[in-house]
């Protein structure tokens, strides 16, 4: 059980900002999804809590202790940062081979990380004619090899095929299940949505958002119902005779209706009541691209008004 | 602070490059080849001459062998420099001093044993060629020369590991390096008195002479080359310990 504490980390190079006097925890036991967008941080928030880079201010520790002091690095952190960072010239299963005995770990976890991660038939292959999918997988089995308490995985489904998302969704899903702490960044909204619980967002090197992915997309959404019908015509009366804000769905077949501001509950009753066959009704949720949109939109509209520090020089 | 699974790890990583490999092995092929062949053809002229050096003769070829030992520690630094590789390592190993002391380590302690083979392999082999007027490895300086060119060759190649550390790039650092020692002592030979005997390679480069002239011994010359060394490598590690990855 490792926990990540960052508290009030800053870092500035030359004359911009990257990170800017960040707070937040990342827990045990669920995976965080690391958002923003391109250029808010995340990277480089990753690069402080490994020691690789230092802090102007403030501090990024594991389990109390900063990384870059850790005398057990690999059982205690994996991570991935760049899958270009591997030498071209160095075969997959030398480069994993370093890398194990580096840390005193056995040569057998090579073998076994080049099997899980799908790489073995070009684990003899120098790494330079791999595609970016394949770097991926390098990097991910470079980051298991100790069998970490703890992963920091910077877009590891960049080039991956859907089959290596599945893998990777599972994996990261049971590592947290173990009790492991598990930050993850990634562009791909529908791919976060199903594999984080928590979330942690970023917009220009700010902390955004730090709460449960569930309550992020609850306070973002208004509640919506959709529902289809054979009478649509009559439910629409009579939704808006009780004073509910009815619209045409727009699937084109004239039979669904979306209704602002109510629950399926309080829907299915009144057509229950009014004896309207109903074929379909549903909450409708918005999507966790809708609201992180939305999100950044608010935060570029804030952000627009307001004089950038630095921009007049 | 080098650790012995770090620097095993420093060692499979060196011999998993064919470039790193590669300006291994070319070491004692540069220096005892080039020596051989000085010692096979140039000898019937240089022998007559008074300041004739059958030791000096047979480590003609150190001058290009440590161009591939100055590779060598190059390569060390600049494979990391590429795409940020660096990170990778120090993720894995991120006590900076443990990585920085472990390629240090590597790259010394493999750079002389090549190094050792190449010395005692050029001063048998040279001596033999130059045949009647060749020495033993009793003579003077002989047995001197043979540790001392060992020696020398892995301080070179450390020399150039601190500097493309702190340079963070390998072609600035050959670009500069190759030039300085191979080049400077041919343009400017008044150099070679005077301040020039100074330079890491002409003060390291005394001990394959019998009987050098100057302020400075033999030994008190790979002492200045050393000293070089150590504020390479100092530097390098200034580099490495402050700079972001």
């Amino acid at each position: 059980m490792s926990i990540i504490e960052i508290r009030g980390l800053t870092k500035d190079y030359s004359k911009t900002r990257a990170v800017d006097e960040l707070t937040f925890d990342v827990h045990p036991g669920r995976v965080t999804g690391f958002l923003g967008p391109n250029g808010a941080g995340k990277s480089t928030t990753m690069r402080l809590v490994l020691g690789l880079d230092r802090p102007t201010a403030g501090s990024a520790t594991i389990d109390g202790r900063p990384f870059a002091s850790s005398e057990t690095p690999q059982r205690q952190v994996g991570a991935l940062l760049d899958p270009q960072a591997p030498h071209g010239g160095r075969t997959a299963r030398n480069h994993l081979l370093a890398l194990a005995v580096s840390n005193g770990l056995p040569a057998s976890r090579v073998g076994q990380m080049l099997e899980q991660t799908g790489i073995a038939a070009a684990g003899n292959q120098r790494v330079r004619s791999f595609s970016l999918g394949m770097r991926q997988r390098l990097g991910i089995a470079a980051a298991l090899l100790g069998d970490p308490a703890v992963l920091l995985l910077d877009e590891p489904t960049n080039g991956l095929d859907p089959e290596g998302v599945n893998w990777l969704r599972e994996m990261l899903r049971e590592f947290a299940r173990q009790g492991r702490t598990v930050l993850v960044s990634s562009h791909l909204m529908s791919e976060t949505a199903v594999t984080v619980d928590h979330l942690v967002i970023l917009g220009r090197g700010r902390l955004l958002v730090d709460q449960p992915m569930r309550e992020f997309i609850d306070s973002r959404s208004t509640p919506r119902v959709r529902v289809r019908s054979t009478e649509p015509g009559r439910l629409r009366t009579e939704l808006a005779a009780r004073g509910f804000v009815v619209d045409d769905a727009g699937d084109g077949d004239h039979q669904t209706l979306t209704v602002e501001g109510a629950k399926a509950d309080v829907i299915g009753g009144i057509a229950a009541q009014e004896g309207i066959p109903l074929l379909e009704l549903a909450d409708q949720q918005v999507s966790l691209e809708r609201a992180y949109l939305d999100l950044t939109a608010d935060e570029a509209e804030f952000t627009a008004g307001s004089p950038i520090a630095g921009s007049r020089a | 602070m080098p650790s012995l699974t770090v620097v095993h790890s420093e060692w499979i990583k060196m011999r998993s490059l064919r470039s790193m490999v590669g300006s291994l092995v070319a070491m004692p092929l540069l220096t005892v080849g080039l020596s051989a062949l000085v010692c096979f053809f140039v000898k019937p002229a240089k022998i007559e001459s008074p300041d004739f050096d059958p030791l000096e003769l047979s480590f003609y070829g150190l001058t290009f062998g440590q161009v591939a030992a100055i590779s060598f520690g190059t390569l060390v630094f600049s494979q990391e420099f590429h795409h940020s590789g660096l990170r990778v390592w120090l993720s894995a190993v991120p006590r900076r001093g443990v990585l920085y002391g472990s390629k240090m380590a590597m790259t010394g302690s493999v750079v002389l044993a090549v190094g050792l083979l190449s010395g005692f392999t050029t001063l048998l082999l040279g001596q033999a060629l130059i045949g009647e007027a060749g020495i033993g490895i009793t003579d003077t300086g002989a047995l001197r020369a043979a540790v001392g060119s060992g020696i020398y060759l892995a301080l070179m190649a450390l020399f150039a590991a601190g500097l493309t550390a702190l340079l963070r790039s390998g072609v600035a650092v050959l670009g500069v390096l190759i030039p300085f020692l191979l080049l400077v002592p041919f343009i400017f030979t008044d150099l070679a008195s005077g301040v020039g005997k100074y330079l890491p390679n002409r003060a390291g480069q005394l001990l394959a002479q019998q009987d050098p002239q100057g302020p400075i011994g033999p030994w008190a010359g790979l002492g200045v080359t050393a000293l070089w060394v150590g504020a390479a490598v100092l530097a390098g590690w200034f580099a490495i310990s402050r700079r972001d990855a």
